[in-house]
Parts: structure tokens; C-alpha cells; sequence
């Protein structure tokens, strides 16, 4: 009879105790339990005295344990309570939060990678090469021999003396105009089939304006195989025009001249500003020109010990601060070598 | 290039419904960009291998095909002339055999403006009309290309007309009133006794028409165009005689030329010819022939365009087609106007171009093998990029040309500077030996703009006379944390360390950081050689420390500002990475950590604490991390107090209290020893 009264109140004790949350619910159960006049272990303690003589052993025993346990239960419950209880500092959570130092890749490399992964997924392969160039890797090989007019499109800086070029005995004598001569040394070195990307630094004598700079940077692209047509060079541009512009974009190909492609055309998408309505970012004509392209002309092949007969290709040219103008809504090329952070930070993570 | 559509109109059949904009579009489609429309007046950019459409002619022929209507040809007549008027004897000799043909005409004229319709055609194409004999010869020369120039006969010496080279030291004074001196290389073309122009070029301003002027020489001639490209350019004179010569003229419109310049003299007014055209040709030119194959062609385009539309597109714009006997494909005459056509894949570039490359069916190209991988600079750059971005530094892209001055401090010597021959200023005149200077410029700009904290980084190349190389340097300035909450603390020499080290990693490679004396752009005692490998004198991969005070005041910096840095080789990083590392399973035992705090002298390098302590220590010793540097209060003068925190492990068992007991007190003892170390708080 007394075991289950004491079994009873345990019971009645925890699941109160699993109710009370608050300081307060804790001191009436605290004061209901264990409270000097009327709490419910001190009465259970004080009918002792009236119980049967021979429970009294265990009664008192039972009693004083549960005591006990209620006693624990009660401060670990109130230490637990007075722990998550609120503090008295409250803190500005409308202050910023610590954030440490972000760093970003430069807008231009950005809009490089992007055009590599765009090649990358497409099966090339990126190379890279030398920034300062001797005369055949620039010129001579791309068929543009001395005192050729196409010489003057790319007005070069050349070294005021020869410096030693590490992969073969030909001494570096110029600034590279183009990424070009690293699709020679490739071709030199390796048999068809190709599918290269070059990216890089080029140069040329141009004086500082909004659209140019005496230092930039291009991308390259080479494919020779068998039977590779100007349909495949159409076919390969639209593909990275979509990917670069993220949507279904017009393009145009327009016949132009390089030396080293035969034909040679311009690539020109619809402007992204008006939708090809026209407006002043693409002089009203509702085109914007990204890239120069073209089959790769026999000479070229020729020079690097190809049989134009067997294969044939194609290499395209783009600019990347061209294409980063239009992405990031930039009016002046100069912005991108300036390095103010506060244009770099505007770029993403 | 400036033409009219009423002047193209005279050389095609052009419809009459097409507006300018639709002949401007048209011939643009087929590679000529349209530059700008003025009225009728379209100016054409016209590519460096298409002298043939630096004129009205050539224009209306592209027009012609692109409208696929027929051409206008037009004989020129020298009108009747004066046969009852004798002409002048003039010996014209060519010594030179970089003149390939010269004709010479005769005329009485009398000088004057010219018509309104002829001065009005001028000022179109942007030419200024001065009297009816020149405009005349500028008339033709924006018709027909053909590049003419007109003599005062009477000012011509003999008269005679000598085609040779310049002598050393021969002077002329130019139409343009400049006095110019001639090199021996140049082309001229002289009288008996001196040179009256440069061939190709520029008249001579003696023998230049005048009002005075009576009986002119027509010159109509073909000159080398490496020749006249190289006197223009050395000259710095760039005429349209030039332009035209240096890319190709026709030679065989020398003589045509000359019967239209005379023809329009006579219709306008202004004169007759006399005597008989001289011309002397030494070898004719003939037309090149060359075969184009139906395969190759549908190869090329990856379409296939009609037999009729080939021939059409060349018949059209002048070239002679044959279908080849025996064989798929035509024999094909160029006119000898196309100075660019000189094999097949030419040819097949006119079919593409007036077919249209936008009808061709775009295709994609079938990978045949498996691509290679990429070079390891380009996966190096990129995994640098990610390493230090992540770090919180922001890319830079610095030019690589700058000024003496900025780039001799960070030289080995100012004789391993690459410089620019043609720099287009003394701010571009060598190539960086270091990526520093340019990423202080850049910290520099940023700190004039109240940018206070900056940290920048840059991969590229550098260059010295001993050839290029590629690096990864970094600058850093200002606060070491940018939180409000956080005591305000300046960037050190150990900020610069460290990014060198999250280099390290990334590349898997172990290296440490050595005093160095011999970087001149490093305050002395604050300075790093990075060094990694086994010791040998050539494993320095890289620098540290902090950048000169003058330095960067001199660069526009105010004084007072602290900047760290450091440079590393990655040629080097290339040779020793590793991109995949594999990892060490996970130790099931507890390690312990033990920490030491010693005092030691002042001028010690942690690096020797190391070192002793390691080599002291049982191979259960697998960490030793300085936590604390600390001098003064309780520390003797010269004295530092380092503390330590060491790492045992061992991967099979728990260490026992009693074996670390042991390992320490061997590790005291050799520090003492060694260092007369002393424990700290005993």
C-alpha cells in the first residue's frame, strides 16, 4: 500500500516535471513536491510516523529516496532552464555578421574560363605558349611573309633584341599579335587530328582608347581532321554563341579577310541590347560582331608539314574583353586593367 | 572607301528599285563592311587583299554578282586627239626591275576648275578637287584603282623619264611642300637629272602642274608593292597612289587608264592628246591559271552549290571559266586584277562568299579520338586562382610592359630587362621582370581612391633576357580582418608568408622559409627565400617579406603605409606538383599534446627549435606548432619566451604517460643543451 503510494507520486513527479519549462512552472512543482508545509513528499514523510510499525523501515526508506531523486531531477532541470533562460546583453543582430576576406577571379579570366569550359565540354583541349614570339609562329608560317600588307592589321612591338624561346631554337623577337603561333607549334608537333583552344595575353602597337588597348586577351580555336567544313565551323560557333549568351541567339556569318584562313568570315550576334531592333551599343544595325573565323588556308598546312589534300580545318579568334564588355554592360576596355576594386568586387563570387 | 551608287550604277545593272541601303547591304554580305552611308555615298572598309575594290569598277563588279545582274563593260577611248600636233620625243628608260611597266601619254591642256559633276564626284569620295588636270588623274585612279600622275612637261629635264633607284643622299621636295632625303633603297622616278617623284608614291612638287602649265606627261605605271610599301613606310607618307601599289595594282590597266584619263580631258574640255602612248612593259603579265575540283569544293563548304551558280559567280566577277576536260571541276582564268587569287581554296572563297556562307547548312564535327588533356599550366593557373581566392585575395590583371623605373628594382640587374624597340611611350618600354611592380601600381591606385584594405594576386609571365617565365605574386595592405567587432591589427610579413604556404599545400609540396639578404625590393631582416627540396642551392621557388618603405613612395604611395608580398615561381610548382594526393587512414589510438614553453634567445630561428626538438624526439613526434612568441614583462632583455605545442602519436597502440614523460625531458635537455633553453614557469 505505502510502495504504491511512492511509486504513484514518482510517477506524478516526472510527468509534471516533463510540463514545467519555465523557472516558475519549476518553483510550484518544487513547492508542491517538496514544500515544507504542504508539499506531497513532506506530507508522504510525515504519515510515516501513523504507518503500521513494521512498514515503517521501509517506508522511510522508499520516502527518503524519492526525496532524493526529486531533489536531483528538480536542479538539473533548473540549471538546464536557467542556462537557455535569456540573457541580459542581447545583441544587435542588425549589426553584419563576420564574414572574412572574399576574394574573386578577375572579370576577364572569368569570361576566359567560361569560353574554355564552353570548348572543353566540346572535346578541345586548351594550350598554352609563349608570349614573346619569334617572326615564323607569328607570321612567316600563318602565311604572312615579310612586307605582307596583312601585316599592318596587326601593328606588332617588337623585342629591341632577340630573347631565348624555351621549346626550340628559334629566338623570340616580337610581342605575339596573336595566340596563334601556339596552333603552329602544336601542329608542328602533333598529326591531325586537332582540336585545340589557345587562350592568352596578345599585343599590339595600339594607342589607349575605349575599344583598345596595346594588351589583350583572345582565345583560339584550331580543328583539322578530315573533311572538316566551313558547316562544321558554322555549326561548332552556334553551338558556343548559345552557350556564351545562355539562349537561343541569331547569328551571322559575314565573308572577311585573314591571311591565314581561306574563306574567312566575321561572326556577328544578334545584339542582346535590343533584341536586334537596333540601338546605340550596336550602331543601329542589330548585330554585334564577337569573333573572326574562317578554313584554315593550304598554306598554313603546308607550313607545318600537313597535306592540305588529305585534311582540312578550321580556327576561329575571339576577344575576350570584346565579349566581357557585353557581358558585364562595360563601356570602356581601360576599366579591366585599372584593377579598382571597386569595379572588380561587382563581378561574381 | 567612298563610293556613290550613281557611279557604281555606270559599271552594273544595278536594279533601279534598289536604295542605297539595299546596295550597301548587299555589298556587305559579300565582305565589304559599310562603314558608313552619306546621301549615295557609301564608304566601304575594304580588306588589305582587295586593292581591286579600291575603286568604283571594282565595286560595281562585287555589286553586279551580289544583285545577279550583268556588268557594264566600257572600252576606253583616248578621244580623237590631235594628230595634226606633233608629239614630244620622250625616252623613257626602266632600271630598275622593280618597276614592272611604265606608260607615258601626252596632252596640251589648259589648266582650270574642273565641272561641277567631276569636282562633286571628288569631294564624295573625300578627295579635294585643285584643277581639271589632277582631278582628272584622281578621277581615274578612284574609277579604275589605277594609281596616275601628271608632269609640267616643260619642268621634266631632257625631257626624259629614267625609272631607277634613289642615290644616297638624293633630295625632294615633295607635292606636300616637305623636303624629304632618299635612300638608296627607294624607287624614284627622275628626269635627266634628278628625281621628280617617288615612284608609287608622291610627285615632286618641281615638276607639279600649274596654272601656267601647257603639255603635261601622264604617268600610268605598275611598281613592285613591297617597294612602295617600304618607302611609304619609311617616308611616313601615305598617299592613295600607296595604298593602291602596295597591295597589287593591275598592271594590265596601266595603258587603259591612261585612254580614260585622256578620253575625259577632251570630253570636258580641258585638253588633247598629242603624240604617241609610250609604254614600256618589259615581261607582260599573264593571267594565272587555276583548277578548281568539284570535291574539293563541296569538301570545303559542306555544301553544294549548283554548277551554274559557280560559273555564274565567277564569270561574273571577271574570272574565265572552263569546265575541265576529263575531270569534275572547271580551269579558271584570274583576271589579273585579283592579286589574292592564286589557288583553289581561293576560289572556292568567291563561290562561298557570293553563295552566301549563311545558306550553308551548319554541321557539327565528329570527334574522331579522345581529346588530350589539357596543359598543366592552364589546370595550375586555375587551381591558383581557387586557392587564393578562396583565401580572400582578388585577382589583378597588371599590363605586361611598363616604365624603366618601376621595373629596374625588382630586376636581378638592369641588363636582364627585355625592352620594347617601338614602345608606344617610355610608360610601355620594357616587359616586367616581376609581377610586384605592377601589383603595387594597382594596391597603390586602390589606396589614392581611400581603398584602405587591399590584397591582390596575379599569375602571368615575366620575362628577362634569359627568356619568360610564369608566376603567382601577391600584395597585401591594411587590416588583417575587416570586422567591426575585431581589434584593428595591420597586415605583416607573416600575411604574406602564409599565403605562400596555402601554396605550398595546394601544390603538395613540403618547403620552408629561409632569411634572405640578396632582394633588393624587401626591407632588410623582414624578407623570406622560399625554399623547397633538399637544400641545393637552386630550390629557391619563391620570395617574401615586406616591400620597401621608399619604394613605394616613390611610387606615389604616403609614406607610413606597411605592404607585404611575395613571388613565386610556378615553372617551378609545375615540376613538383601533384594534383591528387592519396590520404592516410585515420589513427585509431588518441594522439597527446604536450605543450613547452621555453625561453631562448632573441636572434633564434624557430626554424633551429624545430629542428632540435625533432631531432630529439622518437618517431612518435608527429606535429611541432609555435602558439605563442612573447618579450617583455617577465622575460629577460634578449631573451624570448616560445611556446610549443607537440603532437605524439603512434598509429598502433596509446602512448603510456610515462614514454611521453621521457620523450619531453630528452627534448629539454637538447634544447638546453643547445640553445640554453630554459623551461618557462619552472
Amino acid at each position: 500500500m505505502a510502495d504504491t503510494s511512492v511509486e504513484d507520486l514518482k510517477q506524478q513527479f516526472h510527468a509534471a516535471l516533463d510540463a514545467a519549462r519555465t523557472p516558475a512552472a519549476l518553483k510550484a512543482l518544487r513547492d508542491d513536491y517538496l514544500g515544507r508545509k504542504h508539499g506531497r513528499v513532506t506530507a508522504l514523510v510525515k504519515s510515516i510516523a501513523t504507518a503500521p510499525p513494521e512498514d515503517r523501515r521501509t517506508l522511510g526508506a522508499a520516502a527518503n529516496t524519492l526525496k532524493q531523486q526529486i531533489e536531483q531531477a528538480l536542479k538539473a532541470r533548473e540549471a538546464g532552464v536557467a542556462a537557455d533562460a535569456r540573457p541580459a546583453d542581447a545583441l544587435d543582430v542588425t549589426l553584419p555578421g563576420r564574414r572574412g576576406w572574399t576574394g574573386r577571379r578577375h572579370p576577364l579570366t572569368q569570361v576566359r574560363e567560361r569560353v574554355e569550359d564552353i570548348f572543353m565540354a566540346m572535346g578541345y583541349q586548351v594550350i598554352e605558349g609563349p608570349e614573346v614570339e619569334d617572326d615564323w609562329h607569328n607570321f612567316e608560317a600563318l602565311n604572312m611573309p615579310a612586307a605582307h600588307p596583312a601585316r599592318d592589321m596587326q601593328d606588332t612591338l617588337y623585342l629591341s633584341s632577340p630573347v631565348p624561346a624555351p621549346d626550340d631554337g628559334r629566338a623570340a623577337t616580337l610581342l605575339r599579335t596573336h595566340t596563334s603561333g601556339m596552333q603552329i607549334r602544336y601542329m608542328e608537333q602533333h598529326e591531325p587530328p586537332v582540336r585545340i583552344i589557345a587562350p592568352g595575353r596578345v599585343y599590339r602597337r595600339d594607342n589607349f582608347d575605349a575599344t583598345h588597348t596595346p594588351m589583350f586577351t583572345q582565345v583560339e580555336g584550331l580543328v583539322v581532321d578530315e573533311d572538316i567544313t566551313l558547316g562544321d565551323l558554322k555549326g561548332t560557333l552556334n553551338a558556343f554563341a548559345e552557350e556564351f549568351f545562355d539562349a537561343r541567339v541569331a547569328t551571322r556569318f559575314r565573308p572577311s579577310f585573314f591571311p591565314y584562313t581561306e574563306p574567312s568570315a566575321e561572326l556577328d550576334v544578334e545584339c542582346q541590347g535590343c533584341s536586334g531592333r537596333g540601338c546605340p551599343l550596336c550602331k543601329q544595325t542589330g548585330w554585334i560582331e564577337i569573333l573572326g573565323c574562317g578554313m584554315v588556308h593550304p598554306a598554313v598546312f603546308e607550313a607545318v608539314g600537313y597535306d592540305p589534300d588529305r585534311y582540312t580545318g578550321f580556327a576561329f579568334g575571339v576577344g575576350i574583353e570584346r565579349l566581357a564588355l557585353r557581358l558585364y554592360g562595360v563601356d570602356d576596355i581601360r576599366m579591366f586593367y585599372e584593377n579598382d576594386l571597386r569595379f572588380l568586387e561587382q563581378v561574381a563570387l | 572607301m567612298k563610293a556613290s551608287t550613281s557611279w557604281m550604277r555606270e559599271f552594273a545593272d544595278l536594279p533601279a528599285s534598289a536604295d542605297v541601303n539595299e546596295v550597301a547591304a548587299r555589298i556587305a554580305d559579300v565582305g565589304f563592311e559599310v562603314a558608313g552611308i552619306e546621301g549615295e555615298v557609301i564608304d566601304f572598309e575594304i580588306t588589305a587583299n582587295r586593292p581591286d575594290c579600291l575603286s568604283v569598277r571594282g565595286l560595281a563588279r562585287e555589286a553586279a554578282v551580289a544583285f545577279g545582274v550583268s556588268g557594264v563593260e566600257r572600252p576606253e577611248a583616248p578621244g580623237s586627239g590631235r594628230p595634226d600636233v606633233p608629239g614630244p620625243d620622250v625616252p623613257v628608260t626602266i632600271e630598275s626591275e622593280l618597276c614592272g611597266r611604265y606608260a607615258l601619254a601626252f596632252a596640251d591642256v589648259t589648266v582650270g576648275p574642273s565641272p561641277d559633276w567631276l569636282a562633286d564626284r571628288l569631294a564624295s569620295a573625300g578627295v579635294r578637287p585643285i584643277n581639271n588636270v589632277v582631278d582628272v588623274t584622281n578621277y581615274v585612279l578612284l574609277e579604275m584603282g589605277q594609281p596616275m600622275h601628271a608632269f609640267d612637261l616643260a619642268r621634266l629635264a631632257g625631257p626624259e623619264i629614267r625609272v631607277r633607284l634613289a642615290r644616297a643622299g638624293e633630295s625632294l621636295t615633295t607635292l606636300d611642300r616637305q623636303a624629304r632625303t632618299l635612300e638608296g633603297s627607294m624607287l624614284v622616278i627622275a628626269d635627266r637629272d634628278r628625281a621628280v617623284a617617288v615612284a608609287g608614291v608622291m610627285g615632286g612638287a618641281a615638276s607639279e602642274v600649274s596654272a601656267s602649265t601647257q603639255r603635261i606627261a601622264l604617268e600610268s605605271a605598275w611598281f613592285q608593292p613591297a617597294t612602295v610599301r617600304a618607302t611609304s613606310k619609311r617616308l611616313g607618307l601615305k598617299t592613295e597612289a600607296s595604298a593602291r601599289f602596295e597591295r597589287g595594282a593591275d598592271p594590265a590597266a596601266a595603258v587603259a587608264a591612261l585612254s580614260r584619263a585622256l578620253g575625259l580631258l577632251e570630253e570636258m574640255g580641258a585638253g588633247h592628246r598629242v603624240g604617241r602612248v609610250v609604254d614600256v612593259y618589259p615581261s607582260p603579265q599573264t593571267p594565272r591559271a587555276v583548277t578548281l575540283l568539284r570535291p574539293h569544293l563541296d569538301r570545303l563548304l559542306g555544301d553544294q552549290v549548283p554548277d551554274q551558280d559557280v560559273t555564274r559567280i565567277l564569270a561574273g566577277l571577271g574570272f574565265v571559266t572552263d569546265a575541265a576536260a576529263g575531270s569534275d571541276g572547271w580551269h579558271v582564268e584570274v583576271p589579273t586584277w585579283r592579286v589574292d587569287v592564286s589557288r583553289e581554296a581561293d576560289l572556292i572563297e568567291e563561290v562561298g562568299r557570293h553563295w552566301g556562307i549563311n545558306r550553308v547548312p551548319a554541321t557539327f564535327p565528329a570527334l574522331r579520338a579522345a581529346p588530350h588533356r589539357s596543359d598543366s599550366g592552364v589546370l595550375r593557373g586555375r587551381r591558383i586562382r581557387r586557392v587564393l581566392c578562396g583565401a580572400g585575395l582578388q585577382e589583378a590583371v597588371t599590363f605586361t610592359f611598363m616604365e624603366s623605373a618601376a621595373a629596374a628594382p625588382f630586376a636581378a640587374d638592369s641588363d636582364s630587362l627585355v625592352t620594347i624597340a617601338n614602345p608606344l611611350s617610355e610608360k610601355f618600354a620594357v616587359l616586367r621582370p616581376s609581377l610586384l611592380p605592377g601589383l603595387l601600381d594597382a594596391l597603390i591606385y586602390n589606396r589614392r581612391r581611400d581603398i584602405t584594405d587591399v590584397r591582390l594576386f596575379e599569375v602571368g609571365a615575366v620575362f628577362s633576357v634569359r627568356g619568360e617565365g610564369h608566376r603567382v605574386g601577391w600584395v597585401l595592405t591594411g587590416a588583417r580582418h575587416g570586422h567591426w567587432s575585431d581589434p584593428h591589427t595591420e597586415v605583416d610579413l607573416f600575411d604574406a608568408l602564409g599565403v605562400g604556404d596555402l601554396l605550398a599545400e595546394a601544390f603538395g609540396l613540403a618547403w620552408r622559409s629561409e632569411p634572405t639578404e640578396d632582394t633588393a625590393w624587401f626591407v632588410p631582416g623582414r624578407a623570406a627565400a622560399l625554399r623547397a627540396g633538399n637544400g641545393t642551392r637552386d630550390d629557391r621557388v619563391g620570395t617574401a617579406g615586406q616591400i620597401l618603405p621608399g619604394l613605394l613612395v616613390g611610387r606615389g604611395l604616403p609614406a607610413g603605409v606597411t605592404v607585404v608580398g611575395g613571388e613565386i615561381n610556378v615553372d617551378a610548382l609545375r615540376a613538383a606538383a601533384k594534383t591528387e594526393r592519396r590520404v592516410t587512414p585515420l589513427p585509431r589510438h588518441p594522439a597527446v599534446l604536450r605543450d613547452l614553453s621555453i625561453l631562448i634567445d632573441a636572434g633564434l630561428p624557430a626554424a633551429s627549435v624545430r629542428g632540435t626538438i625533432r631531432a630529439n624526439a622518437p618517431a612518435t613526434l608527429v606535429d611541432v606548432r609555435e602558439f605563442d612568441r612573447y618579450q617583455g614583462k617577465g622575460v629577460p632583455d634578449g631573451r624570448v619566451s616560445l611556446s610549443l605545442r607537440l603532437t605524439f602519436q603512434d598509429r598502433d597502440r596509446t602512448l603510456t604517460d610515462a614514454e611521453i614523460q621521457q620523450a619531453l625531458e630528452a627534448i629539454v635537455g637538447a634544447l638546453s643543451g643547445t640553445h640554453g633553453a630554459t623551461l618557462r614557469g619552472n
